[in-house]
């Protein structure tokens, strides 16, 4: 596990709620990859945080808290009792009941109730799995709003300003971390033409190696994006500016439209 | 289920609260009394030790064991030994009512609310009542130096974080989370000393 050492150093501080926000988001990240001997000893730390109440001088709560409590907690289980159903009497003989019940528990039951139950099992399955498909894709979006925050505030992310060309417009902004990737934010974007993108570029160092294509976006209804390249296409030695063109819809594996921004990496 | 942590078989299962935890499933209120005889004193302390305010500590407390009433079938099996789990909540439920109190949010602000988090004992937890536990971690934490001891307490107790803690000491970063590591370390050197 990459860097595991760095973060079990940081565990009885993470456990101890002292970790700063860079530091503690790194280390959720990390624990959200799945590093299950950084978890255990996430989970040992917080018991042997949880020791330090006994440093506290123990104190008596007043009896009326008491009073209140167990008040509260009676009428709550009281409420909750239900009253017990009467037993119904019938005239009818047990075993006529029983033989008719049987007999309508045979025809009905085998027909429709097997047919219902496969319906609701398969309804059932259907929504485990829609469930489970949620939660993915929220722990997806979780971890990738981590590193998002994670690039951005670190202090060793190079910062990229992208102009526009025309020098009144808005300007953009990225933040390139060499291992964590590149974040590019916008505000008060104009939208692009109908049926286009905006597109990422790198434009590579190497005379004459072609712009590499990347991420496309559309602004939101008030021009906002955010826009996170996990895998830059180029490193950031290799890379010489960033710029973003217009493009049809789907992207373009080469520029068609001049630069509306770009920014040098420096 | 939370609850069966409590229940499975073990040398830690020697607590009473192993068999009260159950029945406090089933909305048992003499179960229940049982538990805050038990553990109030050690929770209300806590509590207090962190608000300073015995009213506000006192509505901190009712709330922890009330959600334990009401809640206690909602929490995973793993989320490990009754005791720890409860100072936990305590703890947090408090904190968060210092940081109300005192309008110092804005370190956790981006931090849910979420329920406690898994509390797991390591293979050197002895059993040890509440008295001769709290003897051991009072003496442990009395070994330390009085910086790291601080240092620690403001965590602890304050929710400080490390930054918070260097400028309110006016010690350098690094020497604070070092105070606070090898702090914790010997305390957990000390327990499994202990065991």
């Amino acid at each position: 596990m990459k860097n595991c050492d760095q973060f079990r150093e940081r565990t009885e501080a993470y456990a101890l709620g002292a970790l700063d926000p860079e530091e503690r988001v790194a280390l959720e990240v990390h624990l959200a990859s799945g590093c299950a001997d950084c978890t255990k000893a996430v989970e040992e730390a917080r018991w042997l945080v949880s020791q330090l109440a006994y440093t506290a001088p123990e104190a008596a709560p007043s009896d009326m808290l008491k009073g209140r409590l167990m008040q509260t907690v009676r009428a709550e289980a009281q409420s909750q009792v239900k009253p017990h159903a009467m037993p119904s009497r019938s005239a009818i003989p047990l075993w006529l009941l029983a033989g008719v019940a049987a007999l309508l528990a045979f025809s009905i039951y085998s027909a429709w109730n097997t047919r219902r139950l496969e319906g609701e099992i398969r309804e059932a399955n259907n929504r485990a799995a829609a469930l489970v498909g949620e939660r993915q894709k929220i722990e997806q979006e979780l971890l990738l709003a981590k590193r998002e925050s994670m690039i951005l505030m670190d202090p060793s992310s190079i910062k990229i300003a992208l102009k526009g060309s025309d020098a009144q417009g808005p300007q953009l902004e990225a933040k390139w971390h060499s291992q964590w990737g590149v974040v590019v934010m916008g505000e008060n974007i104009p939208m692009p033409s109908p049926h286009h993108v905006l597109q990422l570029w790198f434009i590579p160092k190497a005379p004459g190696k072609m712009p590499m294509p990347s991420m496309m976006v559309r602004p939101d209804a008030n021009g906002k994006f955010v826009l996170l390249i996990s895998n830059p296409p180029e490193s950031m030695d290799a890379t010489k500016a960033l710029a973003i063109s217009e493009e049809p819809e789907g992207g373009s594996p080469w520029p068609t439209n001049p630069p509306r921004y770009s920014g040098g990496v420096s | 289920m939370f609850l069966a942590a409590f229940t499975s078989t073990g040398p830690r299962e020697v607590s009473p609260d192993a068999t009260l935890l159950p029945r406090l499933l089933q909305k048992d209120v003499s179960a229940f009394e049982q538990l805050y005889d038990r553990h109030s004193r050690l929770v209300y302390g806590l509590v207090l030790r962190i608000l300073q305010q015995a009213s506000m500590s006192e509505e901190v407390v009712q709330d922890v064991f009330l959600q334990l009433w009401r809640n206690a079938d909602q929490y995973d099996a793993s989320r490990g030994p009754f005791v720890p789990w409860l100072c936990t909540v305590a703890r947090n439920r408090a904190l968060d009512r210092l940081r109300l109190k005192s309008e110092r949010q804005r370190r956790r602000e981006d931090q849910p609310d979420e329920l406690p988090s898994l509390v797991v004992a390591p293979e050197y937890e002895k059993v040890l009542d509440d008295k001769r536990r709290a003897e051991r971690v009072r003496a442990l934490m009395a070994s330390l130096s009085p910086q790291q001891k601080k240092a620690i307490e403001l965590a602890y107790f304050e929710g400080l974080s490390h930054s918070e803690i260097a400028a309110t000491m006016k010690e350098p970063l690094g020497t604070v989370k070092s105070w606070i590591r090898n702090g914790l370390l010997r305390l957990k050197e000390g327990l499994q000393a202990t065991s």
